[in-house]
């Protein structure tokens, strides 16, 4: 059972359960100190292990993180090697779609 | 916090410029291939349930996760795993990941890691028991299969040793 943020990663991999949650990379299960909202993702996630009966079966939770995204701060202080690495890579993508 | 009916945009918290580049790395083929697939033993309430996180958390007392190498070699990431008594604490805990904010985990791990949850859920019988042994492992791995044969392995191993019926894992 996968709790994730990233629902589209199915497209790559066969996950056989996996409840989705639109929350920052690094807080799935909510904000530091929020005892029932922590709870309340993992009620959901255990709840839906009990349920699923189909592989790949997959669950998406209803919450919405209080804070615009770009101000969750998730990101690491710096640039990740992998990043810094494909940096053109990425910037080229962007363009590509647009 | 707030609810909404909609699907789960998994790019939403990305600048534009990584989204792009992630979506072009998933590709928009759907899943094709077989998926696992094992029956649930028992209902959760009588299931032994163990945690698993790719946070790169570590305990204070084991190494840590090896960041230098990662950052001499981009595309390297540690394949080793780590074992979290299911009683830890923040004290007895520290996080590296070079892909996240890890501040967040060291003021409350239950942001990412539900140890104190899990263990108020098994003492409630919502789950009947969490398993002794929780897991770390660090969540950039690319493109290794070695991760299996060194992490995933040995993990399972003790876990069928404690008795689990499932897994929940809170990816970084």
């Amino acid at each position: 059972m996968v709790l994730t943020p990233t629902p589209e990663f199915h497209r790559l991999v066969g996950i056989p359960r996996s409840v989705a949650v639109a929350y920052p990379y690094g807080r799935l299960l909510g904000q530091v100190g929020d005892k029932d909202g922590q709870r309340r993702v993992l009620l959901d996630t255990l709840s839906f292990l009990g349920k699923a009966r189909t592989p790949g079966e997959m669950r998406h939770l209803p919450y919405a993180w209080p804070e615009e995204p770009k101000n969750a701060k998730w990101q690491p202080p710096e640039m990740s090697p992998l990043i810094k690495y494909y940096l053109d890579d990425i910037r080229a993508a962007r363009k590509s779609k647009a | 916090m707030a609810e909404s009916t909609a699907t789960v945009d998994g790019f939403r918290f990305l600048p534009p410029s990584l989204a792009a580049w992630i979506d072009n790395l998933i590709g928009n083929q759907e899943f094709t291939g077989s998926i696992p697939w094992t029956v649930l033993s028992r209902p959760v309430s009588e299931a032994t349930v163990a945690l698993v996180t790719s946070a790169g958390i570590s305990l204070k007392k084991n190494p840590p996760f090896d960041m230098e190498r990662e950052k001499r070699e981009a595309t390297w990431g540690d394949r080793s795993f780590r074992v979290i008594p299911k009683g830890s604490t923040e004290s007895d805990i520290d996080a590296n990941h070079l892909h996240i904010n890890t501040s967040y985990i060291l003021q409350d791990m239950n942001v990412i890691f539900p140890l104190a949850r899990m263990r108020e859920l098994e003492a409630e019988g919502v789950i009947g028991r969490f398993a002794p042994s929780a897991y770390s492992f660090y969540g950039f791995q690319w493109k290794s299969t070695e991760f299996l044969t060194q992490a995933i392995a040995p993990m399972s191993v003790k876990m069928r040793e404690e008795g689990v019926d499932a897994v929940l894992l809170t990816p970084a």
